[in-house]
């Protein structure tokens, strides 16, 4: 195939798209959507984001197994997450992708992976990739703090060194579940790092 | 050597050769056959090194893709990206590669290009990730893979995330190039 200028030519009566992007994740200050919506947690019961609510707030967290940037991090986020649940902020971590895509996403090495990182709280299956798409996330890990009022105070990443816990210089998620749990505000309420595309099972035919 | 082993270096050898897509910004016609399992250098880049990349002239459109050597879709789309690219190079085409991997991956971010016919220089991203994410673009989540597309002044006319196929990646880049002026 060999395109010169003159062959494109006519495709310049095609506008430009405006700069494309998937689902915006959920502006600070929003509730968490699919509250009530229960998911199969690595222990076998059955749990929900209001049932993980603490009374300080909740935390968020999509992440999955095979992720070398949720490796990276998970020692931290199970961390993060138990001294959490010890200063009242409830916690669940969703893994929204799909296992098909991904096996070593699947709910046996879920249930490893918990235990070895000694999770306190709830890692559950997003069996339909539906809470993930409703909070606009786009990657793991992807962290949401709601405070106790229910909205959300922080989204982002866990910290701004995934490869070095020695050089983090910005704990972030850290700092806002330490916030959020005495009721202050989150100073670093939006941050970024990279993760992996979440692999969204394809939505259900009506 | 077995009768199998030289069949295929053979087969890789004529892939390198045949490949050879422009990935340096430099616009020029890449003609020499790369060394077998060797790609181009790897030269680490900041988001600033990028939009200066971007508005090097020499060409009608850029495209620069995010990727990793771990990630599964970022090579899934690999060869569609450079199908994309090579058959559009002498319309002016410009491809930037920048690998997102820690360091310590760069043996597997050789030999990942070196594979797939990369044999110029293509990028490591460097220093501070978030500055890196918003610098490319605020509307980047930092989900991998990303492709972003520039005009030929270097203005960012097209993004997205995620794994994208050939015809994605043609028909974004085949508005800019047909919105360039001449």
């Amino acid at each position: 195939m060999r395109l010169t200028r003159w062959h494109l030519l006519p495709l310049a009566l095609i506008a430009l798209p405006s700069l494309a992007a998937s689902g915006a994740p959920l502006a600070i200050g929003a509730k968490a959507p699919m509250r009530e919506t229960t998911m199969k947690c690595v222990g076998g019961s059955d749990t929900s984001i209001a049932s993980a609510a603490g009374k300080n707030g909740t935390l968020v967290i999509f992440m999955c197994n095979h992720c070398p940037w949720v490796k990276a991090w998970q020692t931290r986020i199970a961390a993060i997450g138990n001294a959490a649940l010890d200063q009242g902020v409830g916690v669940i971590a969703i893994n929204p992708n799909d296992p098909a895509a991904y096996p070593e996403d699947d709910f046996d090495t879920m249930v490893a992976r918990a235990h070895q990182l000694g999770f306190k709280f709830c890692y559950a299956v997003d069996a339909t990739s539906e809470i993930a798409t409703s909070f606009g996330a786009s990657h793991t890990p992807e962290a949401f703090l709601f405070d106790a009022s229910g909205k959300l105070v922080y989204h982002g990443a866990v910290d701004d060194n995934a490869k070095d816990e020695s050089a983090v210089k910005h704990p972030w998620l850290k700092q806002a579940v330490s916030a959020v749990a005495k009721g202050k505000p989150v100073s670093d309420a939006e941050t970024k790092a990279m993760g992996c595309s979440i692999k969204f099972r394809a939505p259900r035919s009506s | 050597m077995t009768g199998l082993s030289r069949s295929m270096l053979a087969a890789i050898a004529i892939a390198v050769a045949l490949a050879g897509c422009g990935s340096d910004g430099s616009g020029r016609a890449e003609h020499s056959v790369p060394p077998l399992a060797a790609s181009g250098p790897v030269v680490p880049v900041t988001a600033d090194g990028i939009h200066q990349l971007v508005a090097r002239p020499g060409a009608r459109a850029t495209i620069v893709n995010v990727w990793a050597a771990w990630c599964a879709p970022c090579r899934e789309e690999f060869p569609a990206l450079l199908s994309a690219a090579r058959a559009r190079r002498d319309a002016g085409l410009r491809l930037v590669l920048v690998s997102a991997d820690w360091d310590d991956q760069l043996p597997a971010v050789r030999a990942f290009l070196a594979g797939h016919g990369v044999a110029d220089t293509t990028y490591l991203k460097s220093g501070d990730e978030q500055q890196f994410i918003n610098g490319l673009s605020p509307r980047w989540s930092g989900s991998l893979p990303a492709t972003f597309v520039y005009d030929a002044r270097g203005r960012l006319v097209d993004q997205w995330e995620g794994m994208a196929d050939e015809q994605r990646f043609t028909s974004a880049v085949d508005r800019t190039l047909a919105a360039a002026h001449p």
